[in-house]
Formats: C-alpha cells, structure tokens, sequence
C-alpha cells in the first residue's frame, strides 16, 4: 500500500479542485442548503436538525459519488487510468486517494453545516464523534461503489449522466433529509442500497431524532467492506 | 532486455490490432514506425502492462508482462500517446503526483521535476494550472513525467506531436541525454533518423521490417525517388520507382517530380529489395 501516494493523489485531485474549482465545492452545497431552507419554512423549523444532519451527508456521499463520472473521464479521456496501470501503485490505491480527495473536498460544506448545527444546538460530544466515523464510513464505501460503476462506462460521452442519476438515487430521494422512520420497512431497506441511507439513519439516532437502530450500524459496516471488496473484484484496472 | 514473441491482440469488438508479433528490441533507443491504426499504440500499451494481449509472450527485463507486471511496473514509465493533464493541476502537481506512484521520495521527487521541467522550458509555466497551458506544452509535460521518472524502460507513444521544432530539439536532445531505454513511436522521419538505434515498421498488426536507419536505407543506396512516373510502387494515389541516381536524367523535363531517397521511402517499399 502506497499511502505516500494516497495523499499525493488526494492533492492533486481533491486540493486542487478546493483551490481552483471553488465553484462546484459550492454547487454541490447548493441542493442540501436549499432543501434545508424548504424544510426549514414548510416545518416551521421541526425538521431543521434532519436537514443539517442530513446535509453533511449529503455532502459527503454527493462528492464520493463524483467519482463514477471523475474515475471515468480519467480512464477515458484524460488517460490517466493507462499511465497509473503502468507504476507501482494498484487501484485501491487510486481508489483511497480519490475517495481522500473528495473528503478533503467535501471540508467546506461540513464546515458550513458545523455552523448550523452549533447555531441551532443540536451536536454533543457523542454525536458528533459519531458523525465523523459515519461520514469516514460513508466515504469509503461511497467511493467504492462509485469506482466499480465507473468501470463499466464505457464512454465519454456518457460520463457526466452517471453522477447525476447516482446523486438523486443515492442521496436525494432516500430518508437523509427526513425521519426514516416515515417510511415502511421494507422501503427503507431498499434505500439501505444506498450508504446515505444508512449513514443517516444512525446520524438520527446520535441526534436523538430518532430511533437508534443497531441495524443500520452493521449494515454500513458490512456495506462498506462488500463494496470494496466489489471494487477490487469487478473494478477494471488493467484493460483486457 | 525486451522481446517479443508470437503477440497478438484482438480487442473484444473483434479488431485484430496485433497478428503475431516477435522481436528483440535494441538496448537504447527504438523508434516504432506505422502507419495509423498500424499497432504502434497496441503494441506500447502490451508492452507497458497496461493491456493484455490475446496470446504471445512479452519479457521485459526478463519479467513477463502478463504473469509478473508488477515487476514490470517498476522498472519502466510509459506516457499514453492520448494523455491530457488535469485541467487544474499544475505541471509541477502532476510530476509530483505521477513520481509518487513510482515510490519516488518526496525531496528527490521534486529536484527531479524541477530537473525534467526545466530540460524541456517548462520552469515558467511549472505553476500554472494545465488548463491554461498551449497544447504542446501540455504534451511536454508528460515527456517531463517520463523523464523525471529515471526509469531504467521508457516508453514515448508519440511524444512530440503537436511540438513546435524548438521543443522537438528539447525532447530529442533530452532523450539522447537518458541512460533508460526508450522505445517510442513517431509519425517523423527526421525523429526517427536523429533519434533510434533500431526503427522498427508496423503495418496491419505485423512487424514488416526493422534495422537501423542506415540498413533500411541500403536497399535505395545511390537511387532517387521519381515521383507521378507510373511505377511500380503506389501509395496514395502516387505512383513512384527508384532508379540509379545516373539514370535520373532520361526524367528531366518530363512531368515527374525527383526527390532523394529518405526514411518514409521504407513505408513504400516495406522493406522490400528495390528494384528499378
Ligand atoms: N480499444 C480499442 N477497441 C477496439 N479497437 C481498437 C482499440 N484501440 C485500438 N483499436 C484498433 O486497433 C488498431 C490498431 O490501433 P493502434 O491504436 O494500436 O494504432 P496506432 O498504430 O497506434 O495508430 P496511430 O498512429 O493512429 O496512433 C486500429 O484498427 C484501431 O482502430
Ligand atoms: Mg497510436
């Protein structure tokens, strides 16, 4: 495990993008704060908590999941897949700087909604240790997914749809901005496809909002240790 | 040492890029030669651990490519003839990125990125992020990549195309500077001259013919190209021969076009004996 280069490729790819690309660190704000302010007037302020822990997931899995269109254009048009194959490093390697890349990335947005949630007193100590363990988790295994989809895009000109499609999937219409407990079981478990889901099931939880549920803490584990392990069965690294 | 035996490659929509290739490769500097679609890429890419091949064998440094790449991996660098930097990453940001995952230090890292960037005038726009950078610049920055890498097998897919003449001077003159092996691909003739111990020329997946540039030159010693004449050797539309420079006369005033013999002369013989 090259972990020297882990971090180099989390600069090259995520601090770059926070120093020159500002705008889509802003962009990818742009739909949780809104939904925040929706949810913020519609529920007379009720739901505010779900929204601010809700966002910061949304944040984290949003960014992971650029991955699938990066990793792509990367592979595809940009040849930067063809000239890592042949150095020392292997695609997990790649795969953890990208997904370090996009934490480092994600810093802003988690700044931003530390604000909110010390504004509105909604963090103790214990949920907010936990929300940096489900936001790694959340990361991981986020990334994970993403890389293995990237593989199977095949062109260019399909690359930028995946994330979008992914996005709203994954972390829009799951229960991240609402109580998951709103939904019928077996809905929820198909949402739980989705490591968001899961991330913020427990996130509501440590806030209190609602039920702990046991549950939804093995399955991102278990989630995120199939995803990697889907990663580097069906990942393409070298090309046949 | 590289060699080559029995390569082929068929990609998964059927194209046959490679029909049985076999070589030994010389120990400087190779210039692989083709026509579009000829190969060359194919060939680099199997080469470089980067793409299985069908069936055949490849050896680098006695490591197998397709059982052993890792071994492989380190001792060579290959630059992708497609390559595109990050647009927001600076020239300086890639080398030190590309360094690290060959498990370069960090300090030697940068002395060699400064060294390589500096080789080829790159130590001006060295912080200037890619996307603001001409287009050949951005292709000299993968040939700093690789020459920064100090690895002992390089591979170049077409390193200078899109290079004004200056920058093509750099690039030649750093790659005569390396100790590495170099084997790239070039649609230049005067690259290919100036450059390689050994030309080899790739046509329809086959190597046709190799030697060095004197030996592939030998079967037109003392001939001239007489050019639009109705001869016996065609390509795009042109028909050309090759006769004896004192033979040439009987042409003048005719509505043919004499030219001295040179490198690209191969691609119309492929190698073959010329005859008058
Ligand atoms: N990924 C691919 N899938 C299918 N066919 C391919 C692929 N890459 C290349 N080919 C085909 O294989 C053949 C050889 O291509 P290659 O890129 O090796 O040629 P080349 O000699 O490098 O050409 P050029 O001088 O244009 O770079 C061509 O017919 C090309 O269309
Ligand atoms: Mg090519």
């Amino acid at each position: 495990m090259k972990i020297r280069f882990i971090w180099e490729f989390a600069r090259f790819y995520g601090i770059t993008a926070l120093r020159r690309a500002t705008i889509y660190s802003i962009a990818i704000m742009a739909l949780p704060l809104t939904l925040l302010f929706v949810f913020y007037i519609i529920s007379k302020g009720a739901l505010l908590p779900y929204a601010i822990a809700g966002g910061m997931i949304a944040i984290v899995a949003g960014n992971a999941l650029t991955i699938a269109s990066d990793a792509a254009f990367f592979r595809l048009e940009l040849r930067m897949q063809d000239l890592l194959v042949a150095t020392q490093i292997g695609q997990t390697e790649y795969m953890l700087g990208m997904a370090l890349g996009d934490l480092i990335f994600s810093l802003p947005g988690i700044a931003v909604y530390l604000v909110l949630g010390f504004a509105f007193h909604i963090f103790t100590a214990y949920s907010l240790a936990l929300t940096a363990v489900i936001l790694l988790f959340l990361a991981l295994s986020t990334a994970a997914l993403a890389f293995t989809l990237s593989s199977f895009v095949a062109h260019v000109r399909n690359v930028w749809g995946i994330t979008t499609i992914l996005s709203i999937g994954l972390t829009t219409l799951p229960p991240i901005f609402y109580p998951y407990t709103l939904l019928p079981n077996y809905v929820l478990w198909i949402f739980a496809i989705s490591p968001a889901t899961l991330a913020a099931m427990l996130a509501q939880g440590a806030y209190g909002l609602s039920p702990v549920s046991v549950n939804a803490a093995i399955a991102l584990v278990a989630e995120t240790v199939l995803l990697f392990a889907a990663s580097l069965k069906f990942a393409r690294w070298r090309e046949l | 040492m590289i060699e080559i035996r029995g390569i082929r490659k068929t990609y998964p929509d059927g194209t046959e890029a490679l029909r049985g290739v076999s070589h030994r490769f010389s120990e400087h500097v190779t210039c692989i030669l083709g026509r579009n679609g000829a190969g060359k890429t194919t060939l680099i890419r199997i080469l470089s651990t980067q793409l299985l091949p069908t069936s055949g064998a490849a050896v680098v440094n006695g490591y197998d490519v397709v059982s052993q790449p890792g071994r492989v991996r380190g001792i060579i660098s290959s630059i992708p003839q497609e390559a595109k930097p990050s647009g927001i990453a600076t020239p300086m940001e890639h080398c030190m990125m590309y360094l690290s995952a060959r498990g370069m230090g960090l300090s030697e890292a940068e002395r060699e990125s400064r060294r390589a960037l500096k080789a080829l005038d790159l130590t001006e726009v060295m912080d200037k992020p890619a996307d603001e950078l001409s287009g050949g610049t951005k292709r000299k920055l993968f040939v700093a990549m690789a020459l920064a890498s100090r690895a002992e097998i390089i591979f170049l897919d077409e390193p200078t195309t899109g290079l004004d003449p200056i920058s093509r001077l750099e690039v030649w003159s750093a790659i005569k500077k390396l100790k590495s092996q170099v084997i790239l691909t070039t649609h230049y003739m005067e690259e290919a001259k100036v450059l390689s111990d050994e030309v080899v020329l790739v046509e329809g997946g086959r190597i046709i013919t190799h030697g060095t540039v004197a030996q592939l030159l030998a079967p037109f010693k003392g001939k001239v190209r007489i050019e639009g004449d109705g001869g016996r050797y065609r390509l795009g539309g042109l028909s050309f021969s090759y006769v004896d420079k004192a033979k040439a006369k009987r042409f003048v005033g005719k509505n043919v076009t004499i030219k001295p013999v040179d490198l690209e002369d191969i691609f119309v013989t492929r190698g073959i004996k010329v005859e008058d």
